[in-house]
């Protein structure tokens, strides 16, 4: 098996692109992509096949066949193009197919993409295309939303462990702080500066962050959740370029080198679960990037954990072993994976802040591990040379999970 | 072998129906048509009782379209008293005062026709 490097990533603002389709929104990130190749790329020359992970254009543009319609308007129409979809995970498992691509030596350079154009529906169409990464015929019936699944974990989570709702919005304060540091979130503001222009909209006053959390002006989406606990509904693009280790050098002499890949599922069904307050793809694939990489969760530097809701942060990066079972919540709150904690997650702001078109989400966590791999993270830089990341992504109740091991090339 | 339509008309007829494994006697709910436990296809037809207690419940406000004008309503994970658990929606409780639900409460199984779909739904057995 060859080994694999990232030489370059690039994304769209994540927000609300009302003028832009899935397509255009590809071709902005494939344009920065190129643009941050540190030794340039031919797209026509270099790039063998491209696979997209977009999880419903079905319903969102009602277009299908996504492969070759973006290898078109890439203007690389005949090379091998096509689709991948896990959901939330959609554009990492792309990342894994180019893996499998580039490790097999079938390809040396593979363009590896995320796309989700979700503003074309309203709030109840949204819920209703995300809502078929559930289970139509065991959950749906039900009237359960996505919301309503991850608040089910909570509420187990605080009945198993102890902890309240009010906890949670550590998650929330962190993330949107991240957030107000990333030019390309969605919401670049701390809670404090939303309830401050909420205050005076609506002519109240705020005794302070938690008040205003608690206020109608957050309400409740499925409880114990709130609106501040959910990801937006967002629009947005991300690339990659892959290539083997022999020829990367040709591109940039500062590559990051994969060197864990793992992934797993679950029952999408919650009820097949023995128990809500754990992933157990995501122990699954945590378990085996950790191996092929020959790590353990201490030697990770920085992580980047899909907090498509506060909950979720929570329970995957105890999952992932940064922390035992049932304290995940707890280091939160001791600011272990805020910007300066030892243990820094989400530094881009997350789901919650940045913003998560679905499928272009696990691409967009690849480009933040980017970043601050290679020191270009600006005010958000974390200190230190951080020099191992990781990102895990999940899809739908986190039914299947992705996870990749990034470490920083020699120069 | 037990498929989804024989599910959803087991419904119909006031039964949630399971699978059993022949094999080694894994109880299946919701059911499945190979053993999660030993990969074996030869599972038959299980009946539960419909009884249980509440493993964990949510509140749901923002709802889909179809179920927009039922807001708020509470829906739940079952645990069933033969084992296995279900998702279903929770009658007999106050959606407005989610403090008074309380995990382990029993519940009873009752099917709940709405157009063309059989909603589970369960019903706090005081
Ligand atoms: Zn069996």
């Amino acid at each position: 098996m060859k080994e694999v490097d990232l030489i370059s990533v690039g994304m769209t603002n994540f927000g609300k692109h009302f003028d832009k389709t899935g397509r255009d929104l590809l071709i902005e990130a494939a344009r920065e992509a190129i643009t941050h190749v540190d030794k340039g790329i031919d797209m026509k020359r270099d790039v063998k096949a491209l696979c997209i992970g977009y999880f419903t254009p079905d319903l969102f543009e009602h277009q299908g066949h996504i492969g070759a319609l973006s290898a078109e308007w890439l203007g690389l129409s005949g090379i091998p193009a096509f689709r991948t979809e896990s959901a939330c995970a959609s554009s990492s498992a792309a990342l894994a197919t180019g893996y499998f691509a580039v490790a097999s030596g079938m390809y040396d350079l593979v363009m590896v993409a995320g796309v989700e154009k979700m503003t074309n529906l309203d709030t109840p169409g949204v819920t209703n295309a995300l809502s078929i990464a559930a289970d139509d015929v065991f959950e749906l019936t039900t009237g359960i939303t996505f919301p309503g699944l991850f608040a089910l974990m909570a509420q187990e989570y605080f009945e198993k462990y102890s902890g309240s709702w009010e906890d949670l919005q550590t998650v929330t304060l962190k993330n949107h702080h991240n957030g107000s540091l990333n030019s390309k979130a969605q919401f670049q503001a701390e809670i404090s500066a939303i309830a401050e222009k909420t205050a005076i909209k609506k002519g109240v006053t705020f005794k302070d962050e938690m008040d205003f959390l608690k206020s109608k002006y957050n309400p409740l989406v499925a409880y114990p959740l709130r609106l501040f606990d959910c990801s937006p509904i967002s629009d947005g693009a991300s690339v990659a370029f892959l290539t083997s280790r022999e020829i990367s050098k040709r591109f940039t002499d500062k590559p990051l080198h994969i060197i864990g890949v793992g992934l797993g599922t679950d029952t999408i069904s919650l009820s097949g679960r023995p128990d809500l307050t754990t992933s157990k793809a995501t122990e699954n694939a945590a378990v085996a990037a950790y191996k092929m990489a020959r790590i353990t969760p201490e030697d990770i530097d920085i992580a980047e954990v899909h907090d498509c809701f506060t909950i979720n942060e929570v329970i995957l990066s105890e999952d992932l072993g940064f922390f035992k079972k049932g304290e995940g919540l707890k280091a939160a709150q001791e600011g272990r994976t805020s910007l300066s904690g030892d243990k820094p997650i989400n530094t881009d702001g997350g789901l919650k802040s940045k913003g998560h078109p679905v499928g272009a989400t696990g691409i967009a966590m690849v480009h933040e591990i980017w970043l601050q791999l290679r020191g270009e993270a600006g005010k958000r830089q974390v200190k230190g040379n951080p020099k191992i990341g990781l990102t895990c992504n999940v899809g739908g109740s986190s039914a299947s999970a992705m996870v990749f091991i990034f470490e920083r090339g020699e120069k | 072998m037990l498929t989804v339509q024989n599910y959803v008309n087991g419904l119909k007829d006031n039964k949630i129906l399971g699978t059993k494994c022949k094999n080694c006697g894994n109880i299946m709910i919701p059911l499945k048509p190979v053993c999660s436990k030993c990969g074996s296809f030869d599972v038959e037809e299980f009946e539960t009782k419909g009884k249980g207690v509440i493993r964990s419940f949510t509140v749901i406000y923002v709802a889909p379209e179809k179920f927009k004008d039922k807001v708020p309503y509470v829906v739940a994970i079952i645990n069933l008293d033969e084992g296995g658990a279900i998702m279903g929606r929770l009658t007999g409780v106050d959606p407005n005062k989610p403090e008074n639900i309380k995990v382990g409460t029993k519940v009873k199984f009752e099917a709940l026709v709405e157009g063309e779909e059989v909603v589970v739904v369960f019903r706090v057995d005081n």
